[in-house]
Order: structure tokens, then sequence, then C-alpha cells
């Protein structure tokens, strides 16, 4: 017998060994282990079921589920209308929504300030704001610092809140809460808002709130300057807002609509040291603009404004009623205030084309007297690398009448340029030259240099 | 190299390295639309979105803020990837923006009020699809050979990534 045999032999007799031995031990156990293997294939065949229980339930889950593949779901799907409209499976999402909104957004914060240096050749000072000594050969001030706060706090509930600290005289600071807004949006056409919230009066106080950081020029057109600081148009409300867009196709008409209640104080800007207390009745505004899909940039809107205002004059120090000047009707006369404006702004591709025009109308209820001022701005400014140039003129017209609210504003028109260099993202420097023309009063030239900067 | 293309020269004729070059030169724009169309952009959004396709007027609107809510009724959160991303980058050019054009305009759409927050900026893949499915109305950009299970592609005007017309490259 050769060595190749035994070994296969022995191999053989080996794996038979293996195969026969555990049946015979268990033909050979006792009594009490046949009860285990007993339990033990019961315990197997609970197992098994519950594995089969287990495989239904997840048929009947992914059944109820829509599809999840990603690139098949995408494929099998019918042809859908070129909008993302889609007609037919119900808004059901899945259920790994966040629990908590507030947690998975938490508070947004962002800052604004600005740090300003600016000279006037004033010999009869005027109405100085944001820390300006007005008549002074130039001093710094820090203007406008902002903190921006939001948060969601469900999938259509929102707050926004903006919180400015803002230089006075002698370097003293007064907080503004300037908005304050609960907001809740339906959908894209239906947005709601209610609180404290900045007038949607034009494209200005729209676009560049209260930020200088966001404006290319360093000073405001002096028709959208906040009412506090001696602008023209009532800025700020409390009330209910409404805006959205309008289904229009390819126009991109919306809509804006604010219903209010304001009481304007506007400090006059001729430097005779005397605030007009408006005492506005309730205020309503209603806004159209269109940004059509065919020229990105460009945006065409018109808004109209009324409420109802009076002429009380009080001493900016002591806050007393002064007399009103002799032939005046006095405090006691109400004017319905109507303000229409129109803009054609363009801001795409490095340019920013801005145009608006305002007619503002103060008619005295119960009589003919009315006075109109009109007011427009045009601003050009093309971005150059980190550096853009920019150009405004500006015009307002106001009647010297001293009945009228705005005659302490008078005519003023002039241009402004200079130069807005950005240092990064979030740090810009302006350097801007102002020259005024004034009726009855020496013309104004100004320089202010600007680093405006968000955080 | 340059004595090697010499000898090859003499041995073909500058005629034939002329042939050749032509060739080369006709042959050379088909090579890159086979890496862009290698490399399209998936626009993919949460699995239980029922969307199954937008115009790219619609994208462009939704990464521009203009449009807030998809036609479900939920509100779109925007899921980004960060500066120097390819996505990213298809996402530019989609706005006509630079990158710091890009930063302004979200910062100003937030100051306005016209959103909540800035796009929500993800540094990977894989938190890319872990935020689409923590927001239901995500929508993000995605190069297609990265797509994971749980992100849903849709098509861009009726047309899927890889196929022939798809805008996003």
């Amino acid at each position: 017998m050769s060595k190749s045999r035994i070994k296969t032999r022995t191999r053989c007799a080996l794996v038979a060994f293996l195969l026969v031995s555990p049946s015979l031990w268990a033909q050979n156990a006792s009594p009490s282990d046949a009860a285990t293997i007993a339990q033990l294939v019961e315990q197997i065949k609970q197992l098994q079921q519950q594995d089969l229980d287990l495989l239904e339930r997840i048929k009947i889950l992914e059944a109820k589920q829509p599809h999840t593949s990603p690139v098949e779901a995408a494929t099998t799907s019918p042809p859908a209308e070129t909008q993302s409209a889609e007609p037919t499976p119900p808004p059901q999402l899945p259920s790994a929504t966040p629990h908590d909104w507030h947690l998975v957004q938490g508070i947004q914060l962002r800052g604004f300030g600005e740090v300003d240096f600016k000279v006037l050749n004033q010999r009869q000072p005027e109405l100085g704001t944001y820390g300006f000594v007005p008549g002074s050969a130039g001093n710094f001030y820090t203007g406008d610092f902002g903190l921006f706060l939001t948060s969601r706090l469900s999938n259509k509930t929102s707050i926004l809140s903006e919180i400015i600290f803002e230089e006075g005289d002698a370097q003293t600071y007064k907080v503004d809460l300037r908005r304050m807004l609960l907001k809740y949006d339906y959908n894209d056409h239906l947005k709601l808002s209610v609180g404290r919230y900045q007038t949607d009066i034009g494209y200005y106080n729209w676009a560049f709130r209260s930020a200088a950081w966001l404006q290319t020029t360093a000073e405001r057109p002096l028709v959208m300057e906040y009412a506090t600081n001696g602008g023209l148009l009532p800025t700020q409300a409390i009330g209910v807002s409404v805006s959205g867009a309008i289904p229009s196709g390819k126009l991109g008409l919306n809509y804006v609509a604010e219903y209010g209640s304001s009481d304007t104080i506007r400090p006059n800007i001729n430097g005779d040291g005397l605030l007009t207390d408006e005492n506005n009745g309730n205020q309503t505004n209603i806004g159209l603009f269109v940004r059509p899909d065919e020229l990105r940039g460009l945006q065409i809107g018109s808004s109209y404004y009324h409420d109802q205002i009076s002429n009380n004059i009080l001493n900016a120090l002591s806050g007393a009623p002064v007399p009103p000047p002799p032939g005046s009707l006095g405090s006691s006369a109400r004017y319905g205030q109507t303000i229409v404006n129109a803009y054609v702004v363009y801001v795409a591709h490095g340019i920013e084309f801005l145009n608006e025009g305002f007619v503002i109308r103060q008619a005295l209820i119960g009589g003919s007297l009315h006075f109109d001022t009109p007011a427009f701005y045009s601003q050009f400014s093309k971005q150059l690398g980190p550096v853009r140039p920019f150009f405004r003129f500006q015009y307002v017209n106001a009647p010297a009448n001293s009945n009228s609210i705005l005659n302490d504003v008078g005519l003023r028109f002039g241009p402004s340029f200079g130069v807005r260099y950005d240092l990064n993202e979030y740090m810009a420097f302006k350097a801007e030259l102002d020259h005024t023309v004034r009726r009855d009063e020496p013309d104004l030239n100004g320089l202010q240099l600007q680093w405006a900067f968000t955080f | 190299m340059g004595v090697y293309l010499l000898k090859l020269g003499e041995s073909l004729g500058v005629k034939s390295i002329a042939t050749l070059l032509l060739l080369g030169l006709a042959i050379l724009p088909l090579a890159p639309r086979a890496t862009a169309q290698a490399e399209d952009v998936a626009v993919v959004v949460s699995s239980g979105n029922p969307a199954t396709n937008i115009s790219l007027g619609d994208l462009r609107k939704f990464f521009a803020g203009a449009k807030r809510y998809w036609p479900s009724g939920q509100s779109i959160k925007l899921i980004t990837r960060g500066p120097g991303c390819p996505e990213r980058l298809v996402m530019l050019r989609l706005l006509e923006m630079s990158e710091s054009e890009y930063k302004h305009y979200w910062i100003t759409q937030v100051f306005r009020g016209e959103a909540d927050s800035e796009p929500l900026i993800v540094p990977s893949i894989g938190m890319q699809r872990e935020a689409l499915n923590v927001f239901p109305g995500g929508i993000s950009l995605v190069n297609i050979r990265d797509v994971k299970p749980g992100m849903k592609v849709i098509k861009v005007d009726n047309v899927l990534p890889s196929a022939v017309g798809y805008p996003l490259h």
C-alpha cells in the first residue's frame, strides 16, 4: 500500500468520524439534554417568526413612504412642467424634520457700524446729525452702530430686530429699536409682518435700510434721510405690513401694503434749534414694483403714501412748544400728507444706477392751502475691482411759506461724487465730496470720510 | 525630446506632421466636452420633497432668495458648499455673481428682511446629505458623481444630469 493511499484513507476516516459523531452524540444524549435541545429549537422558531414579522413591517413602511432612491426617482418620474410646480404628491415630507427650528437655526446676529470724519464750510451752522458738530472745522463721529438679529420660530414664522446705538450731541448715545417685526410667511405671495417697521416708501429705504456698509455713498440723499435726522419722509411706523409676489410670469410683479401708526418728530435742518412734532395719524402705504426676468437687475416701482400731520413747533433743547410765527395757522391746523414716489433702478454686473423721484403734498384739511415739495436723486456707480467710484445728483424744493412743514429745507440741490474702496468683504472706506446750492444761502461744500463695516 | 521630434519630422515629412497637428486641433474641442459632461452638477433635494423638475429660471430665483417657498408650501433651505468648490462655482455662474458680490448680496438680503438667514454652508458631501435630511425644504448642488442615497436628483428644464442639454456643469 502506498503512502499516498494510506493518507487518503486516513483523511476519509477522519471526515466520516466528524460527520457521524454529532448524531451519535445526539442519540446517546440524556433526557435532560433532549429537553434543552427542544427548548433551543423553539427559541429558533420564535426568532424566525419575529424576523418574518419585521420584514413584513418594513414592507408596509416602504409602501407608505415616497420613493427615496435619488437618481431613480428622477428618471422614473413623469416629465413635469417647466415650472417647479408639482401637481400630484401631497406635501408629505419626511419625519426627519428638526424638532425645534430655534435649536437648529439659533439666533442669527449681524452688526453694522461706521466711523466718520466730516468737514463742512458752514458759516451759519445747520443741524448736526449723528454726532457731527455743525459749523466746526471738522470732526469725527460714529454715526449708527446697529445690531441686527433674526431667528426662526417655526417653518413660516420668524423674528427680526434691529437695535441702533446712535450718536447724538456731546458724544451721547441713544438706543433706538429701529425695527422689530414678527413675520409670518404664508408663501411667496403673502408675507405678513407686525411690529415696528421702516416704511417702504421708495427704493432706498427698502434697499439700504440703515446700514452705511450697504450704501455705496457715505451719506444718504437728503430726501431719504431718517426723519429724526431731518429727512423729509416718515420713515418709521408701528403696524402691519403685507407683501409678496403677484403671479405675473416673467414680469415679476410684487406688491407691498402697510398700515400703521407713526409719530414723527423732525428737527429743522436750517439750524434754528426747533423741532416739528407732526402728530401723525395712522398711515397707509401701497407700493408696486416689477423685476423682469428678461433684464435681471432692473427694478421699476411706485408707491403711494397718505397720513395726516400737524405743524407743532417745539424747542429742540427744552421740548417746550414755541409760539407759531405771525400769520401761521398754528398747531391746530391739520394737513393731509400724500407722498407719491416712482423709481427706476438697475443693479447688476457691477453697475448701480438709481433714479428716484418724489412729490410730497401737504394739503390743509378743510381749506385749499397746499404745499408741494418735489424731490429726486440720481446715483450712478460702477465696481472696478475693489474700487467703486460714484456720482449722485440730488434736488429738493420745499416751499418757503411759514405754514409749510418743510419750510426749513427750502431749495437744495447739487452733486456728490466720490469713491468706495472695499478693503475686504466686510470693510469699506468711502470718500465723498458734496456741493449743495441753497436758496438765499451760500453754497455748501463738504468732505466726508467713512469707514463702514459689518461683522 | 527636440532631437526625437526632429528625427520624427525627417522620417514622416513636414506635411505629415502638419496633418497630425491639424487632426489634433480638430479633436481638441471634443475632449473638454466629454469632461464637462462627466462633471455635470445635479440639483438635489430632500428625499421626501415631491418636486421632480425645476426650471433654470426658478433655480436662479431659489439660489438668489427671490423665491422662498416650494409649491408644496415648504420653506426653501439653501445648502451650499464653501468657496472654491466646483458646485459653488456653478452656483455663482448661475447667479452671474462673483464670490464677494454673492456675500454682499446675501448680507443685504438678510438685512432687508428678504431672507431669514444666509444660505447654509457645509464643508462635505456627507454633511450636505445630512442637511438635506434635517431640512425638508433643502436644495443643494452636487457633482453627479457624488450623489448619495438620501439625495433626490431633480431635473432642470426637464433634463437629467449627464443627458444632452443639461445646463449645469
